[in-house]
């Protein structure tokens, strides 16, 4: 019920109907839909947030190719079906010969098999993107070259999703839509059929590059709350505060990278509060409060990265900086509400239908160890040491994020026997091999203090190749060949030896070879932790 | 928010309780020869093989088995603990612990949680004892490294002794077989006027 109520909060109306599903009555399917203040429609591009890291500004694009509700009394009734585009990063592996790969390519699925598409909760969606077709073929109606200038994104091939190919050739139909749906529309159709289209080509990346990037008054509104944050801050400045904001809106009617340059250059005591608000409302979102005050390389690093905004005059993208995961958070607030539903959901037979609405993760995203060795090949994965044992992956990106102002996928490392208690260690990639050096150089001439006394350790890292070792295992005598018959099923089965055998002896001596290791590895954390505290 | 968070966490902490944490198992047993291992026990719910990022690739394996309940778990442990069991080769015994929070690398953020961090100034006192701290780090790293080369040694060390041992007993085995079966055995018997015995 929850869930519903957020969704309306978010302005949901459905758009023009398409007809009953076939084999199933309860099922109604629509051509438009709007969410979210946008109206969407089918064949659009949209972007989607990766519901197993909240704070990653990671995104997947798809286009829609059918959206449904169920008529059903059902939670999450919405639904939609998306074709996929794959980024660069995800197909790392198969572009290492493919050389031209522009910085905003994508690559449309394509083939038959798993990854092709998904039914996603209608939820999930978070924007709307503009994705040109720039492919040469005939059947394409080619974009001009403002068209292209603005489009977010832009492809020409596919990924052969079966065979793990890269296809120059764009097929007649693709996971059963039709071309003509796939390629650019025709200027003629882009005048009947989308407002919204005509909309995207005039505020182009403004609106559609980052989901739900703030407009215009989205982002004035934040200078609005920035002011007003301020203003509880300085009460000693109450009257001076109080000129400023009937000044501020004042500005409000203006375009902002005009506010922003105008403020910015306004004295310096103010430059300082906001930079303490910049502060304040990252570190809220990071559920980390650092001692900012204390932190004066992270503020100098701040001013200067603001100071070089305000010279651009592209304020915006500072901002959308700070919008971007908030706007995710979102979207993982739905999606998290969906996993409660799901055991329920499971259990309904009847809804074998929905079995697939938690795709939004299952998309063929590279996981993590194919992940690793992509990012060790680039130089973008780094081991950091000494963080709290009891420090989670997406607290470790926090870290990271607003320490080093850098973004990044990490994952803890699980204690084991062999680890050192008491140093957490994480795996942490990067998106580019510089940030990686960055982070590493300024770890190593800095030091970052972390709550409990500690100091990040970041060092490039090298990991084992994940392969089945050729070598016997120490401790596992293979049976000679007469005997080998008779000892396959002991082998085969798992057992506790008896205490009137041999091998309960032998086993004994490798319990005693183990706690021998196990003390003297305690003695040497004892000690190891006696010098971390002195 | 907060509540489910903790719920969230609660249930986590319910899964590690249900989980036993297996190492000084073989690279070489597959998941379906862990799970039958386990499966004695009560049913195994979920097996995560934990990755050996950094050592020496000769390193024992370890295991995180999810059991269906506690008991089960603590069955586990219990019995493991009393006798030397064995899973996929022999005679060297895997090992059960209880399993903790930070074995699960997707762990859930601790309810309340706070971390904060702050660069120093190099001009701090705390700066130099900082840096200090960050050779230690590296220094109980190399420490731990070499101390697992070490253990790896001495387990080759005993693999090789127990290794001889065996073959002492399949080859005294074998004699007393080869014995029974040339008939030298019987032979003697009469010979000096025994009852012959059957060794099988």
């Amino acid at each position: 019920m929850e869930k519903s109520a957020e969704v309306d909060g978010f302005g949901f109306k459905w758009g023009k109907k398409r007809g009953n599903g076939v084999e199933n009555k309860d099922v109604q399917f629509y051509e438009s839909f709007t969410y979210d203040g946008s109206e969407y429609s089918l064949y659009d591009c949209v972007l989607l947030g990766v519901a197993s890291k909240p704070d990653s500004p990671e995104f997947f694009v798809g286009k829609i190719i059918k959206m449904w509700e169920h008529t059903d009394q059902r939670q999450n009734p919405r639904n939609v079906e998306l074709l996929w585009f794959f980024k660069p990063s995800e197909l790392s592996r198969y572009l290492q010969r493919v050389q031209d790969v522009l910085p905003n390519e994508l690559f449309l699925a394509s083939g038959s098999g798993v990854g092709l598409t998904n039914a996603n909760q209608l939820e999930a969606i978070c924007g709307k993107c503009n994705v040109q077709c720039i492919s040469k073929d005939k059947r394409n109606p080619q974009p001009s070259s403002e068209e292209i200038k603005l489009a977010d994104f832009v492809f020409h091939r596919t990924f052969d999703v079966q065979n793990s190919k890269i296809l120059e050739k764009i097929d007649d139909k693709i996971a059963g839509v039709d071309v003509k749906f796939i390629f650019n529309r025709t200027s003629c159709e882009k005048k009947a059929s989308a407002v919204q289209k005509v909309a995207t080509g005039v505020h182009g990346t403004a609106h559609s590059l980052k989901p739900n990037r703030p407009s215009t008054s989205g982002s004035v509104r934040q200078n609005e709350r920035n002011a007003r944050d301020l203003y509880g801050h300085r009460k000693s400045d109450y009257g001076h505060k109080k000129e400023e904001d009937n000044d501020f809106h004042k500005q409000l009617a203006r375009k902002k990278s005009a506010v922003a340059e105008e403020r910015s250059n306004k004295d310096p005591g103010r430059r300082d509060g906001e930079l303490d608000n910049r502060n304040a409302s990252g570190s809220r979102r990071n559920d980390c409060n650092g001692k900012k005050d204390q932190d004066n390389e992270v503020e100098n690093q701040l001013r200067k990265q603001k100071s070089r905004l305000a010279e651009e005059g592209c304020s915006r993208d500072s901002y959308c900086l700070e919008d971007l995961p908030r706007k995710k958070r979102k979207l993982d607030g739905s999606v998290a509400v969906s996993k409660h539903t799901e055991e329920k959901r499971l259990s309904d037979a009847n809804y074998r239908r929905d079995y697939g609405v938690f795709d939004v993760t299952q998309k063929p995203h590279v996981t993590w160890e194919e992940d690793l060795g992509s990012a060790e090949g680039r130089g973008t994965l780094v081991l950091l040491q000494n963080l709290d044992p009891t420090c989670t992956s997406s607290e470790v990106e926090n870290i990271v994020y607003s320490a080093l102002n850098e973004q990044c996928t990490a994952r803890m490392i699980e204690r084991t026997s062999i680890t050192i208690p008491h140093l957490g260690e994480a795996l942490v990639i990067f998106k580019t091999a510089d940030a990686a050096k960055r982070v590493i150089k300024r770890l190593d001439e800095g030091c970052l203090l972390l709550s409990n006394g500690r100091t990040l350790v970041a060092t490039s890292a090298k990991v084992n190749p994940p392969e089945m070792p050729r070598f016997r295992f120490p401790g596992h005598i293979k049976p000679r060949i007469q005997i080998r018959r008779e000892m396959r099923n002991a082998v085969a089965t798992s057992h506790c030896a008896q205490r009137n055998t041999i091998e309960f002896d032998m086993g004994m001596e490798w319990r005693l070879h183990r706690d021998r290791f196990e003390l003297a590895c305690k003695r040497i954390f004892e000690v190891s932790i006696d010098h971390c505290f002195i | 928010m907060a509540n489910q968070g903790e719920e969230e966490y609660a249930k986590f902490l319910e899964k590690v309780r249900r989980t036993v944490y297996v190492d000084e198992l073989t690279p070489h047993a597959s998941e379906a020869v862990v799970k039958s291992a386990f499966d004695q026990f009560g049913t195994v719910t979920d097996l995560r093989f934990l990755p050996n990022y950094f050592g020496p690739k000769e390193l024992p394996v370890s295991v995180l088995v999810e059991m269906e309940n506690e008991d089960m778990a603590k069955a586990v442990i219990g019995t493991l603990t009393q006798f030397p069991f064995m899973v996929a080769g022999m005679p060297r015994p895997v090992r059960a612990a209880a399993a903790t929070p930070e074995m699960f690398h997707d762990r859930p953020k601790k309810p309340g949680s706070k971390i904060q961090c702050r660069w120093i100034d190099p001009s701090d006192p705390e700066f130099d004892k900082a840096k200090k701290m960050k050779r230690l780090v590296q220094k109980h790293s190399a420490e731990t490294s070499f101390m697992l080369k070490k253990q790896l040694e001495e387990a080759e060390k005993l693999d090789k002794q127990q290794s001889e041992t065996a073959t002492t007993h399949y080859k005294k085995f074998e004699l007393i077989d080869k014995l029974y079966h040339d008939g030298a055995a019987k032979n003697l018997a009469s010979h000096y006027n025994m009852k012959s015995f059957s060794f099988h």
